[in-house]
């Protein structure tokens, strides 16, 4: 090797990281949790909602903050139906929400992507809201609260506010959140049948390449398609959403629409999958979510079947 | 038969190497590079050491005040003298009072360093298959080269010529227990704890690293939480010695699952290049080239290549042949053994090639395999008699089951077949020193029991089997490196086939002595009120009646059985070049996979799988079961899914389990275990080991199976669905 | 750096800790500072289970939760578990079905499995039970015996 000519670079970095170490900080109020926020400097303060995604973060060191700010003595992990809506607490365990059975019964989208998050040991400590605020282009829980159009509560030294879930979400570990917000709860629509498709290398325990977030909705327009695997972040393909005219789209229909979603979506290549294989999936699994949707539809009755 | 380490295991009350503690133990980190390749231009080491709790540290210029006599070897570097050959090689290491302290000082190590050019991945170095340009290229640095038979006209008059080219990548071992093992100095002899499954290898390795001799040399195991290759050599205990040495105090060592991935010791990847002269729907010429990226392995290299070619050649009769094996040097770790080393990857390309050549000519799978293979008698490529061997049989019992899976087989559903071969009981020897008590027998051997269960019930299982004493008056003691009697180590379906045979001579020795006591021809052993009672036709005595006084005083009668590995040997005229290696015996694994394949996607689901595994005799049938479920589940991860993933730049992409995908419970197809018995092998009652041939045909089995699924075959292990993809021309 | 003390109803004793740093996770205070080591460390991201207890009686990956998260709640090892019923009669389970080999990722998959069935009531359906395992790595035995254990202890409970 020594014919060829090294190129000369002082290099101080190393593989090795610090352990980290900071001041756990676990207010029992939201204005505590606020106020404590509202005094730390930019990177001072890490939020830790159940930690299954910050702790590695804070391995990697990552980040390096002066206090971790966990919300788990917030009265949040609630789970409540107002008027058909769902209100799901930011701090709850997602296994809560996988173990109730109107959820099963009601968003079966929501109840499968909820299902497709790592292990039940992990899934007794995650949370909807840790999984929203880290804003994880690989979210599998993301795109379906696009496609339920849900509403995200948000605390904070000004109050109380509340936005649709598209305009909360940024980048990765960045959301629309002030430096003293926090999401207080999320709160999902009504909703028609619903799906959440995904593909991975592994169907278990894997970070899903793309995944497909379909519901039928009461309001215009009914069907709402949303992808993840995308970056910077998950959305929804109002394009592809466009061709869906009916509540039982014919298979043409649906193929055009996976179609569209597929020439719409941006993608990326990374270690994970090829930018051209994810819109291949996407052209298949946009369908098939949509066909799963219709099949979670309630049957036709016998009188009106011979009309179709 | 209930294996007595289980229930403790369950508990959680046994003790591994990640458990070791020691009273004033430090704990250790590593300082690791964070360039690929390059030099050490300066390296201060004093603000580590004034870290808080910081007792050592040690870098490459403390070596030879440590280690006054050290050989300090070239080749096994135990941090870099001259270039860093990897990203994440140890350049020094820390000890201090906790692990966080530890952490802080290796991170306050600031190096200047030297980048040098890296060479990452094989497919950078050589896109296409290099052919001539290989041997003359200087990052190849070994070369094994064997020929036979008069090739070119084979190859000239051939009706027809099947060439493909299969790549392969890196898979690791993945232990769920990272390496780990603790340090101290006692007395002027250096005392080793660690999870391995070579005391005695880590012991000569140590010797050898340390420049000590393995006089001054103690190693004990602990329980080992999964080895698979990954835990047969000194890795970390050199550093741990060293520190030990540096502190005066025990230092304890273990890895983190990303430090596990960055150093490596894994199979690496591989580019195999295969083409076969066909006759009158024979194979009667073959040429196989390999191209091995053994990382930055500085010794082993030669051996990597000329062990992967021999699986190439497969268990089949060949008339004439050319093998050509080159070792790439890259920038990746060194590489290490995995489960049955170099065999999954070289039989995956072997085994797709000749299925493919197979459904070429329009002939079974099967029969076109049967055709060649290798029967007791026929010789090896290398002029070895081959021994008793269950291949054909295997084969016979796979074309069976297949019929009876291809009935009703369902639209997108393949069944592929693969066969493996293996010599077992391998290595230089084991000897095992066995004490008949009045209440029960004690066999005292040299390894720990790394979870297969080849020590704790297979060593057991041979001496019940000669003497007749049930398992459960059979006790199974580990001894260190210095009480213990020698054996090579766990590893290479070894320990039963030949440790084994060490154990079944003690016993026949033990049953041969009391026989003439009692002057029968024969004797067995039976327990009664915890007492061994010797038999002898009608004759019942008990052992304690029978013992000498002196005997009554030692604890009762002792034998030691010795078994060291018979020499084989190669017709050295065909090798041209390099080292290739003969069997000790013949082992097949015959291998049938059902596959779903999603044709929009390239998924792969397997749907059920059958193996049909050649065992000589069936020693530990609930043990050889597990061997074979384990091997194959492991292999459908090779086969599927696991992947090292490196950049250009010599980074892994994936150091941990998040991007690096095992089979989980959920993913595992139902497994249709059979044995084949009747063809002896080289171990005790002619038993052949099942630790490795299990894994094997996997890779091959799945991959034939989406080819007959799909009509489409997939040239690159793992099968992962965007791959299938490509190869089903969907993108 | 902050290092409070740490109360825990740990395996039904009330134990506490002193100088217990923020930082740290409850996979080391259980290991080294209750020398509880029978929770195995493993890949310490949440990927191999092998670090499972129950807290509260949930199954939960210990290398993830700081210790100070869970402060005064009930924590569950395996060796509080195989003092249990149930435990006892998973731990027969998985040795009777050679379930065990190198035993590392062992006592992760009897907490998990345990954590199923401590509540009143049938057994959850042997589907429901493997689901419930699916966090749990095991590179030994190919989880065929596993499952036969699972089966083992779904009969038994039925």
């Amino acid at each position: 090797m020594s014919d060829r000519p090294p190129q000369r670079k002082a290099i101080n970095r190393l593989l090795v990281e610090p352990s980290v170490s900071f001041q756990l900080v676990r207010p029992s109020t939201p204005e505590g949790a606020i106020r404590l926020l509202s005094q730390a400097g930019a990177g001072e303060i890490a939020v830790l909602a159940g930690g299954t995604d910050l702790s590695w973060d804070l391995d990697q060191a990552r980040i390096a903050p002066i206090q971790v700010l966990s919300l788990g003595k917030l009265p949040w992990k609630y789970l409540r139906w107002e008027n058909g809506s769902l209100v799901v607490g930011s701090t709850l365990p997602l296994r809560a929400l996988e173990l109730d059975p109107h959820v099963k019964r009601r968003l079966p989208g929501l109840w499968e992507a909820i299902r497709d998050v790592g292990s039940p040991a992990l899934r007794s400590r995650a949370t909807l809201g840790g999984n929203l605020g880290r804003c994880s282009p690989v979210s599998d829980l993301i795109p379906m609260l696009l496609a339920f159009d849900a509403r995200v509560r948000i605390v904070g030294p000004n109050g109380a506010r509340e936005h649709p879930v598209d305009m909360v979400l940024q980048e990765s570990r960045r959301t629309s959140l002030g430096p003293a917000e926090l999401i207080e709860s999320v709160i999902l629509p009504a909703s028609g049948p619903s799906a959440y498709l995904w593909q991975r290398v592994q169907p278990v325990n894997d970070i899903s390449q793309v995944g497909v977030a379909v519901a039928f909705v009461p309001e215009r327009p009914h069907w709402h398609i949303a992808l993840g695997g995308l970056q910077p972040r998950a959305r929804r393909l109002s394009e592809a959403e466009a061709v869906l005219r009916s509540a039982r789209p014919t298979r043409f229909e649906m193929e055009l629409a996976a179609q569209e979603a597929a020439r719409r979506a941006e993608f990326v290549s990374d270690k994970r999958a090829t930018e051209s294989y994810r819109r291949r999936l996407v052209a298949v699994l946009v369908r098939r979510a949509i066909q799963t949707t219709v099949e979670r539809m309630p049957k036709p009755s016998p009188a009106r079947k011979g009309t179709r | 038969m209930t294996r007595s380490d289980a229930e403790p295991k369950a508990r959680g009350a046994v003790e591994y190497g990640t458990d070791l503690a020691a009273p004033h133990m430090l704990w250790a980190a590593l300082v690791r590079s964070p360039i690929p390749h390059g030099r050490i231009v300066r390296m201060d080491l004093g603000p580590a050491r004034e870290m808080p709790g910081v007792v050592a540290v040690v870098g490459p210029d403390d070596l030879r005040d440590l280690l006054p006599k050290g050989a300090l070897e070239a080749e096994r570097p135990v941090f870099p003298l001259d270039e860093i050959r990897y990203r994440g090689e140890p350049i020094a290491a820390v000890a201090a009072e906790t692990l966080e302290q530890a952490r802080a000082a290796a991170a306050a190590v600031a190096p200047e360093l030297e980048s040098l050019r890296v060479d990452a991945r094989i497919e950078d170095i050589f896109p296409e298959w290099p052919s001539e340009a290989a041997a003359k290229d200087p990052r190849v640095v070994g070369h094994v080269h064997a020929r036979y038979g008069d090739l070119d006209a084979k190859f000239r008059n051939a009706e027809l010529v099947h060439s493909e080219t299969y790549r392969t990548s890196g898979v690791h071992q993945v232990a769920i227990e990272p390496h780990a093992c603790l340090a101290e100095v006692r007395d002027g002899t250096f005392h080793v704890r660690s999870s391995t499954q070579t005391p005695f290898g880590v012991r000569d390795d140590l010797a050898s690293i340390l420049g000590v001799p393995p006089s001054r040399l103690v190693v004990e195991g602990t329980w080992v939480g999964g080895g698979f290759g990954g835990k047969g050599a000194a890795f970390l205990e050199p550093y741990a010695v060293l520190l030990a040495v540096a502190s005066g105090r025990p230092v304890k060592l273990s890895l983190t699952f990303e430090e596990e991935f960055e150093l490596g010791r894994t199979t690496l990847p591989s580019i195999i290049r295969l083409d076969t002269a066909v006759s009158r729907g024979r194979i009667v010429g073959r040429r196989v080239r390999l191209l091995l990226d053994t990382g930055a392995s500085l010794p082993g290299r030669d051996f990597a290549v000329g062990y992967s070619i021999g699986f190439l050649l497969g268990p089949y009769r060949t008339e004439a042949y050319e093998i050509e094996g080159f070792a790439l040097q890259t920038n990746q770790p060194p590489f290490g053994p995995h489960r049955a080393p170099f065999a999954p990857q070289s039989v995956f390309a072997l085994e797709s090639h000749i299925d493919g050549l197979a459904r070429r000519l329009g002939v079974d799978p099967i029969e076109f395999r049967k055709l060649h293979a290798w029967r007791e008698g026929d010789r090896t490529a290398y002029d070895q008699p081959v021994g008793p061997f269950g291949l054909e049989a295997g084969l016979e019992a796979a074309a069976r089951t297949a019929g009876v899976w291809r009935t009703g087989l369902p639209p997108g559903h393949g069944i592929g077949v693969a066969c493996g071969f293996w010599s077992t009981a391998t290595g230089a020897g084991g000897e095992a020193r066995l004490r008949l008590r009045p209440n029960g027998l004690t066999i005292l051997q040299g390894e720990r029991e790394i979870g297969n269960g080849s020590v704790i019930r297979g060593l057991a299982a041979v001496a019940e089997r000669v003497l007749g004493l049930p398992d459960d008056a059979i006790r199974v003691e580990y001894g260190d490196t210095a009480t213990a009697p020698f054996d090579s180590g766990v590893f290479g379906s070894r320990t039963l086939g030949a440790l084994g045979q060490a154990v079944e001579k003690a016993a026949r020795s033990l049953a041969h002595t009391l026989a003439s006591r009692v002057g029968a021809p024969a004797i067995r052993l039976e327990m009664k009120n915890d007492q061994v009672v010797v038999v002898a036709g009608r004759r019942r005595q008990k052992l304690a009646d029978l013992l000498t006084p002196a005997e009554r005083t030692a604890g009762g009668v002792v034998a030691l059985g010795k078994h060291y590995a018979p020499e084989r040997t190669v017709d050295a005229s065909r090798v041209l070049a390099g080292t290739v290696y003969p069997y000790q015996d013949f082992t097949a694994a015959v291998h049938l996979a059902e596959v779903e394949v999603d044709r929009e996607t390239g998924h792969v689901r397997v749907v059920r799988y059958a193996a049909f595994q050649d065992v000589g005799v069936a020693v530990d049938p609930p043990g050889l079961t597990g061997q074979v479920e384990g091997g194959v589940v492991m292999g459908l991860g090779t086969a599927l899914s696991e992947e090292m993933l490196w950049t250009p730049e010599g980074r892994l992409a994936n150091p941990g389990l998040l991007d690096y995908r095992l089979p989980r419970i959920r993913d595992v197809p139902p497994i249709h275990v059979k044995t084949i018995e009747g063809f002896a092998g080289a171990g005790p009652f002619g038993a052949k080991g099942v630790g490795e041939p299990p894994i094997i045909p996997v890779p091959a089995a799945v991959a034939n199976a989406v080819a007959d699924a799909t009509g489409t075959r997939v040239f690159e292990l793992p099968l992962t669905p965007e791959r299938v993809a490509r190869a089903l021309k969907l993108l | 750096m902050s290092d409070g003390p740490l109360t825990l109803t740990l395996n039904g004793k009330l134990r506490q800790f002193e100088k217990v740093p923020d930082s740290e996770r409850l996979l080391d205070t259980l290991r080294w500072r209750a020398g509880l080591k029978g929770t195995k460390e493993g890949c310490r991201t949440g990927g191999c289970g092998a670090c499972t207890v129950l807290v509260n009686g949930e199954p939960t990956l210990s290398c993830l939760l700081l210790s100070h998260e869970i402060d005064a709640e009930k924590v569950t090892t395996i060796e509080g578990l195989a003092s249990e019923k149930i435990g006892r009669v998973v731990i027969k389970a998985f040795t009777e079905a050679g379930a065990v080999q190198c035993g590392y990722c062992t006592p992760g998959f009897v907490v998990a499995l345990a954590a199923q069935l401590r509540g009143a009531g049938p057994p959850p359906s042997v589907e429901s039970l493997l689901d419930g395992l699916e966090g749990n790595l095991c590179r030994c035995t190919g989880y065929r015996a596993i499952q036969k254990a699972v089966e083992a202890v779904h009969e038994a409970l039925k």
